[in-house]
């Protein structure tokens, strides 16, 4: 506060100044301020010190120096992540020149409500909010001219974020996004897509824009579309879709390393080992592998983690320190309650809607409220360290925080009472903010209301709740992963080389999955190789037993615990484990339409590949080669895009034009998606001469019968008519579609997603988990992807599969009934109720009595909402505390009397 | 799921200016979760229902759904 | 030989972050090495995220 020196805050994208001493943002971890050394008045040119003489904590030491540590480890991850593309190449765009030319990562911030203009999107020129806004696409990517032949993979869809988000905020806000192909390729993304342009109404215009001119103190564009018009349109700001560049230093990073980096600067890798660097022991996940986004990221980090845990198996829990908590403060506990209520302003999320002060203010008011206060974030790590200390001072003993939802942070905030000794049961959140301040956002008045209500409910059973016991159970230390495909295969292989036992459940008769039906990979290798040495791993491995022409038909337990009852040859028979992997795959999905199966001219991309090993005799004749893609996929059967089979086609294209060079292959597309570097195949693709003709949902190509043979009519846009192609061959791009999921799916309680491939758990930050506790996630059973995406996939779910059996001991949630044995009298109902077989009547002396299986009780309460003497009470959901939100719910209309 | 009216009150709502105050009883694992989905998707919706977070439906017991009503409350919204 | 239980991380965003933290869980000290004063990387500037603009933080 005190710092003198003002810098560019590099945190907002240079659009804000901060002080040479700073934090980067108020959730930061670690959350304390550090001196920019680089500006620093006192480290440059010795002058200053005022910060150090003004800071009571006396924290400021200039004495400090670089220090050069040496760590012992055994092995290495590298995720430097991406770097930025030069402003020379951003230049073109008016870029520097003109102050409304910015880039998306400006744009991001100026959306954002905790940014430089709390969230109102203005022209840097004027500061006036813009009324015609344009995203350009491809801005350092898929450009030769500045050495980014690739595609950055996650632009397209940044973009219709930010869009969306603009539009949200100003709903007349005329947004253009101008493309060259929409990439929307990830799991649900078209989808979000579609959604994202119907409801804010944004335009999509196919057309790279060269350049930006200043008319008049507004931006000028002009394009050319697919039908060879021109176009020009005058625009208040225009965003540059910025791509991923390898990370700045990435040449240093694999000097030191001693890595190999490939044409790019990006991390060199293989499809069958994509997080494996060119050095044994040194590992890669994230964008410095290659352009992707969050949940690829995730994915690839948690793959990565089982890479480190196969090396070092042996050293496994000789380095851990263990987090140790302060004694339960139980005579505390026992007190009359002492509530303290905190309530979050979570930025604007909340405090933009919701009078954040007045709910304070009003939880003031309530039985045995002792402190009320409003926390700006209370999620954040300071905010948490305040939250515990205020804890301890004003010695309370059950904790109210107003925020958002309990299924969400209810863990953390646990995590802060057990660090001052009091029990994690012991708090209560009103969810203010999911619930309340983001769906009530046009009525601030009855949202502030009805936060004080759900505050005022919250301390009422707050002064009810008890501490609960945290019991823990032993684990079954093995893993049943169903599915022998290559991702099931690479996931048992992990499990069983992190020294764990693994039982390999596959359907068929024998291992290999859709990984059989493939000839080459994405780069050409042989697919029957890789095939090969995975099955031979797998057999080898003496932790993995392999079950074929078995399967799965019921699965109970939980974490830890699981019993799987499988049949095999008409016998069925029981396995016990401690975690799932699901790697049940998908199919190849087989169309009927444009005469597939009628004519033997028309094949599917599988099936091209494997006629095409078996020798080009097929191709004599064949000068005019045509794919179709999308056929089955992004349409009326399969709503999904199924992400590779532009790569395919491309790369099939390629192999035709080596075998047969003078063939035309005409490719007709909706999009070409080849993302990542795959966009090399694209150009060289090209360069070849294969023809790209781009068509639309309302005219797709038609395949008619032309004598023997067959032509495909298309319409060209560029020309402006249908034109006709006599194909000697016909290749459909069919895509992927899910497997026959639904029967697992309700054995495991694992929802689906509309598509029909299982749905994880979160979209971004647990991509391989199933929202059911011990069951993981990969391959084609999440969805459509690649060989390389397989293996990773499999790699992370192997990761998160192996953690509670490394760990031995799983806790079991606190929430459960309890029955009181001395009003039980035995009827029974409860056991025949209970849905988890979690409750028994045994003997208790003579008599019949109830009683809890703590480990399979899920804490449903349907044994204590129908117990006649009341005798049972659900831990953290008791009659009473449940009475008392009712009673709170009623405010003065009830009283307290029950 | 299941929405229960008050009888009584089946003519005030008609009238205008009717303003209930609903208590909902929402599953933790689903309607609780939806609910949540739905202000991650800023869905608008009107502020009239409380909430009493449950871990099952099978938790309400009849008392919980009389005595809300006992309490003055227009209707009672189980979701689950 | 002995196998080391460390592993050093190089990177502190969302791809670092999320590697440390399983390593932790699956019994190994982690090195988490990162340039910036704060951890979160590129995905700490960001507003919300695709597909369900969540906030990103």
């Amino acid at each position: 506060m005190y710092c003198p020196k003002v810098v560019v805050d590099t945190y907002n994208e240079r659009l804000d100044i901060t002080s040479a001493t700073h934090i980067d943002y108020a959730q930061a971890i670690p959350a304390s301020y550090y001196i920019d050394a680089k500006e620093c008045l006192r480290l440059n040119y010795e002058t200053c010190n005022l910060c150090a003489q003004t800071c009571t904590a006396k924290a400021i030491d200039f004495s400090q120096k670089p220090k050069k540590l040496k760590l012992d480890v055994g092995a290495v991850v590298l995720t430097p992540g991406f770097g930025k593309v030069d402003d020379s190449v951003l230049e073109k765009f008016g870029y520097g020149k003109y102050p409304d030319v910015v880039t998306s990562y400006e744009f991001e911030r100026l959306t954002c409500a905790s940014g430089p203009t709390e969230g109102h999107v203005v022209r840097l020129s004027d500061h006036r909010e813009p009324k015609k806004i344009a995203f350009l696409q491809c801005v350092g990517s898929r450009d030769e001219t500045c050495g980014n032949g690739y595609c950055s993979t996650v632009c397209c869809m940044y973009a219709l974020k930010e869009a969306s988000v603009a539009k949200e905020h100003d709903p007349d806000l005329d947004v253009t996004i101008f493309f060259m192909d929409v990439r929307t390729q990830g799991k649900g993304f078209d989808e979000a897509r579609k959604r994202a342009v119907e409801k804010y109404g944004i335009n999509v215009v196919r057309a790279r824009v060269p350049r930006v001119d200043e008319i008049d103190g507004r931006l000028g564009l002009t394009w050319v579309t697919d039908d060879g018009k021109s176009h020009s349109g005058i625009f208040d700001m225009v965003v540059l879709s910025v791509g991923l560049d390898a990370p700045e230093d990435a040449q240093k990073i694999a000097d030191i390393a001693k890595i190999e980096l490939n044409n790019y600067e990006f991390c060199q890798t293989t499809p069958g080992q994509p997080l494996a660097t060119s050095r044994d022991g040194i590992y890669v996940a994230g964008a410095f592998q290659g352009p992707k986004d969050i949940p690829e990221s995730v994915t690839q980090a948690s793959g990565v983690a089982a890479m480190a845990s196969e090396l070092l198996a042996e050293g496994r829990n000789t380095r851990t320190v263990t987090l140790t908590y302060p004694d339960e403060d139980t005579a505390l506990e026992a007190e009359e309650p002492r509530i303290g209520v905190f309530v979050c302003h979570c930025g604007v999320n909340i405090a933009g809607t919701v009078d954040v002060k007045a709910v304070r203010d009003y939880a003031g008011t309530l039985p045995n409220v002792v402190l009320y206060e409003d926390t700006l974030y209370s999620c954040s790590q300071d905010a948490l360290k305040t939250i515990a200390g205020k804890i301890k001072e004003n010695r309370l003993n059950r904790v109210v925080i107003a925020a958002c939802s309990p299924r969400t942070h209810e863990p953390l905030f646990q995590e802060t009472l057990r660090s001052v000794g009091l029990n994690p049961a012991l708090i209560e959140m009103a969810n203010i903010r999911d619930q309340c301040a983001w769906v009530h956002a046009q009525e601030p008045e009855a949202a502030t209301e009805k936060s004080k209500d759900l505050v005022r409910m919250a301390a009422a059973k707050a002064r009810l709740l008890e501490p609960l016991e945290q019991p823990t159970v032993d684990v079954t230390p093995s893993a049943l992963v169903i599915g022998g495909g290559a991702s099931g295969m690479g996931a048992a292989l992990s499990i069983a080389e992190q020294g764990y036992k693994c039982v390999l459940v596959e359907k068929s008769d024998k291992l290999g999955g859709n990984l059989a039906r493939l000839t080459w990979t994405m780069d050409g290798q042989d697919a029957a190789k890789v095939l090969k040495d995975l099955t031979s791993r797998v057999k080898k491995n003496k932790n993995i037993e392999v079950l074929l022409e078995t399967e799965v038909e019921a699965i109970s337990g939980y974490v830890g615990n699981f019993s799987t009852t499988v049949s095999r040859e008409g016998k069925t028979e029981i396995i016990n484990h401690g975690v799932v992997v699901l790697a049940t795959g998908g199919k190849e999905y087989k169309p009927n339409t444009y005469l597939y199966g009628e004519n033997n001219r028309v094949l599917t991309q599988l099936e091209l590949e494997q006629k095409l090993k078996r020798g080009k005799s097929f191709l004599k004749g064949a000068n005019n080669i045509v794919m179709i893609q999308c056929v089955g996929s992004r349409g009326d059967d399969m709503s999904h895009c199924s992400k590779l089979c532009c790569t395919q086609a491309v790369k099939n294209a390629l192999k035709l034009k080596e075998a047969k060079p003078d063939a035309t292959v005409y490719i007709l597309y909706r999009d070409i998606r080849t993302f990542g570097f795959y966009e090399d195949l694209y150009r060289e693709a090209r360069k070849q001469g294969v023809q790209f003709i781009r068509y639309t949902l309302d005219r797709k190509p038609e395949v008619l019968k032309a004598g023997r043979g067959i032509k495909v009519r298309v319409y060209d846009s560029l020309i402006g008519e249908d034109i006709d192609i006599p194909a000697n061959l016909l290749v459909l791009s069919t895509g992927i579609a899910p497997g026959e999921n639904e029967a697992l799916a309700k054995i495991i309680k694992a929802p689906l997603t509309s598509d029909g491939f299982f749905l994880e758990a979160h979209a971004k930050l647990r991509p391989v988990e199933v929202a059911v506790d011990g069951v993981y996630l990969c391959g084609l059973a999440h969805g459509p992807k690649s060989l390389e995406e397989c293996m990773a996939q499999a790699k992370a779910a192997a990761a998160k599969a192996v953690i509670p059996l490394a760990k031995g001991r799983v806790a079991v949630a606190p929430i459960v009934s309890r029955v009181n044995q001395d009003t039980c009298i035995g009827c029974g109902i409860c056991e025949s109720l209970c849905p988890f077989k979690a409750i028994e009547i045994v003997k208790v002396g003579k008599k019949r009595k109830a009683q809890t299986i703590t480990a399979s009780c899920k804490g449903c309460g349907i044994c204590a909402s129908h117990c006649p003497t009341l005798a049972i009470s659900m831990g953290g959901f008791t009659d009473d505390a449940i009475m008392a939100q009712i009673h709170a719910f009623a405010g003065d209309n009830c009283g307290e009397e029950a | 799921m299941s929405a229960q009216m008050d009888n009584n009150k089946e003519n005030a709502m008609a009238q205008e200016g009717f303003d209930p105050r609903i208590l909902g009883f929402f599953c933790h694992w689903c309607c609780y979760a939806a609910a949540d989905s739905a202000g991650v998707s800023r869905y608008q919706y009107p502020p009239n229902v409380r909430v009493v977070r449950v871990m099952c439906t099978g938790r309400i017991d009849t008392r919980f759904v009389l005595e809300a009503f006992k309490c003055g409350a227009d209707g009672v919204f189980t979701g689950g | 030989m002995s196998q080391s239980g460390a592993i050093m991380v190089l990177g502190g965003g969302v791809a670092g972050v999320q590697t440390a933290l399983d390593l932790a869980d699956l019994g190994y000290y982690v090195y988490l090495v990162e340039k910036k004063a704060s951890i979160g990387g590129v995905m700490a500037q960001l507003d919300k995220t695709f597909p369900t603009n969540d906030c990103s933080l």
